[in-house]
């Protein structure tokens, strides 16, 4: 049986015993193209649930909104299980109330990601050889640059940031409630494309990712403007694994670096 | 109006032409992208003519993102100005589907059947208009681009619309292969056309059978009239909750629609001077309809899409009698959730008729 049927299977019989109200997954879109997420609440309906290499949108964004409506099963590949694994050590969703279906990520993902489910109820499917770790040259190549060079270029990027928050919206880290682009009462941030304000978002934005971000591009596929956003977020994650030998998401038991002070901590800002 | 013929050969100086008399505007390629965007044009060579649609609609040009409304200085009596001069334009390459959305944009932001009182610096009356919007309209021509090939998310013929729809244009070109066909739809258009020697009937007839071909390849198509009025009923219908999960409440579908044009007022100061500043804003973010009290009406991602879509097919129908779409298929192609619009309105028809 192809892990998709496996899915299918599974998904119903979770829906008809009531084990679970709704089951996050993917479907296939009207147009062809790309997977969209699905939200099935019936048996019936499990047919529509699709496993391919279009499915790549991170669906533990959707979590913090589906909290306290009944048990939830989750499709989990490599990165969005990541992505739960931090919601749950930042106390955003009750364990008790997730059902993790943990698949091998079938999209291609990034190098830097790991395919297969980190944390799972149960696992569907054989699990996918791992990319093996190698050198993000992307990276390197952009580290290279003076920072002069660098500055220039996300600034070029970044002016055609139309601040749609697509990427704010659809990032399982972004779940504040008043977001501080949005801070309002006093407004803290200029809410056009002026530039400074723009980048002034994606920093603060940045800051806010460290140790927390699973590179799953999700933000960069859903940006309309086509902005490299994954270059920020691959050096923050970088500067983290450097100087906490921290990669996020990856174990409930980690502490999370940001939070957790150790002694060994970098102290050299301090004068 | 005579329909005339303009060589591609020709292009370059029929756009150099123009330029002597005013800007032209026209979609570039968006840095390192397939993507194009409106920019003003310095060189014909710039000019990007293989795009499905541009990334954002030509609204853009009518209703920047971002508008300086006035300025405030100490001791100075601030007036209300459209920020940037706006000098006599022609705009090349919209889509149908664009223009036709100015119609619906005039409908907003004019009204003729008003009078507005006169500004004291103006001194004549006229009608009841926003003035940022108007003076940029009012110095616009529009060179449209009949769309031979729709894309796979277009659906412009459901919404009164069409492939070689000429709705709010000056002028439309259609691409005959070495030549376009230059059609005139206003005197503006046709002052425009007038250098450029006649068509002949075989051309006409290519056009025609072009439109019709591109036609046949769009096969959405709802009853929208019937869909009003179910809408009318449906607001507290079980079936928004189920539509709007996957929703994800950003900014994207309305930002890329050439029909929407909610704005927000804000005032940017620095020390005793400022700006207030016109921005677009949307109806799928939480601080839209947030009141000063902190009180929400519109307090989750449901009853934001719900809106969107009432706005769209059952108000402003209900006030100007058109639907506040015009199929371009943008929040479709762009929708990180992948949501499409047409089978959205496919479950309201099935589950409300
Ligand atoms: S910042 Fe982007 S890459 Fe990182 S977790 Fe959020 S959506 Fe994924
Ligand atoms: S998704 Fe892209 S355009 Fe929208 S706010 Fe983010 S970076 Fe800007
Ligand atoms: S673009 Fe899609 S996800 Fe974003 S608000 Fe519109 S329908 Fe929702
Ligand atoms: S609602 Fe969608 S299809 Fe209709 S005009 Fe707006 S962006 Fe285009």
């Amino acid at each position: 049986m192809s892990t998709e049927a496996a899915l299918r299977d599974r998904c119903r019989a979770l829906l008809q015993s009531g084990e679970v109200a709704l089951v996050v997954g993917y479907r296939a879109a009207r147009t062809g193209g790309n997977c969209t997420p699905a939200f099935v609440t019936g048996p019936d309906q499990a047919e529509l649930l699709v496993l391919d290499k279009t499915c790549h949108h991170n669906l533990a964004a959707y979590l913090p909104g589906l909290r306290h409506k009944g048990r939830v099963a989750v499709v989990s590949t490599g990165p969005t299980s990541r992505s739960i694994v931090n919601l749950l050590k930042e106390n955003q969703f009750d364990r008790k109330d997730l059902h993790i279906i943990g698949v091998p990520d079938p999209s291609s993902a990034p190098a830097s990601n790991v395919r297969n489910a980190v944390l799972f109820d149960e696992f569907i499917g054989d699990k996918a050889d791992e990319p093996a770790p190698a050198p993000d040259q992307d990276l390197a190549a952009f580290e290279a640059k003076t920072p002069a060079e660098r500055w220039e270029i996300l600034f070029a990027d970044l002016s055609n940031c139309i601040r749609c928050y697509a990427c704010r919206q659809v990032c399982p880290n972004c779940y504040c409630p008043t977001c501080f682009v949005d801070a309002s009462r006093p407004q803290r941030v200029g809410r056009t494309p002026d530039r400074s304000d723009t980048i002034m978002f994606h920093v603060m934005r940045a800051m806010h990712m460290a140790g927390r971000c699973v590179e799953c591009g999700a933000c960069a596929r859903a940006c309309p403007m086509g902005i490299d956003l994954m270059v920020i977020n691959r050096k923050v994650a970088a500067i983290v694994r450097d100087r906490f030998g921290h990669v996020s998401g990856m174990s409930l038991d980690d502490p999370l670096p940001l939070t957790t002070f150790t002694p060994e901590d970098g102290q050299e800002f301090i004068e | 109006m005579t329909a005339r013929l303009l060589p591609k050969k020709d292009l370059p100086g029929f756009i150099a032409a123009l330029a002597k008399k005013q800007e032209v505007w026209a979609p570039v390629r968006i840095q390192s992208q397939e993507a194009a965007r409106f920019s003003r044009i310095d060189r014909p060579e710039d000019i990007c003519l293989d795009y499905l649609n541009t990334k954002l609609p030509v609204k853009e040009l009518f209703f920047p993102q971002r508008e300086v409304m006035f300025t405030f200085n100490p001791g100075e009596r601030s007036s209300a100005q459209a920020s940037a001069q706006v000098r006599e334009r022609v705009v090349l390459g919209v889509r149908p589907c664009d223009a036709a959305a100015l119609e619906l944009f005039d409908k907003v932001f004019v009204d003729e059947s008003k009078t507005a009182s006169p500004l004291a610096e103006s001194k004549t009356a006229g009608p009841l208009a926003d003035p940022y919007y108007k003076e940029r309209r009012d110095k616009t021509t529009l060179i449209g681009l009949a769309c031979n090939a729709p894309g796979q998310a277009c659906f412009c013929t459901a919404t009164d619309g069409g492939p070689h729809s000429t709705r709010g244009l000056d002028l439309l070109l259609i691409d005959l292969g070495d030549r376009f066909l230059a059609r005139p739809v206003t005197a503006k258009g046709e002052a425009l056309a007038k250098g450029l020697a006649r068509a002949k009937d075989k051309d006409i007839s290519l056009a025609d059978e072009l439109a019709e071909e591109a036609r046949a390849t769009m096969d959405f198509a709802i009853e929208l009239k019937q869909l009003q009025k179910s809408l009318d009923k449906a607001f507290d219908h079980e079936v928004w909750h189920r539509l709007s999960l996957p929703c994800v409440n950003c900014g994207v579908c309305t930002y890329v629609c050439p029909a929407c044009h909610c704005f927000d007022v804000t005032d940017e100061e620095y020390k005793d001077s400022g700006a207030r500043i016109r921005t677009w804003d949307s109806c799928q973010f939480s601080l839209f309809t947030r009141h000063a009290s902190g009180h929400n009406p519109r307090p989750d991602g449901m009853s934001r899409m719900r809106n969107r879509t009432l706005h769209k097919f059952c108000y402003f129908p209900k006030t100007q009698d058109k639907v506040l779409c015009v199929g371009c298929g943008r929040c479709i192609t762009e929708c990180p959730a992948g949501i499409d619009l047409r089978e959205t309105l496919e479950t309201l028809r099935d589950t409300l008729s």
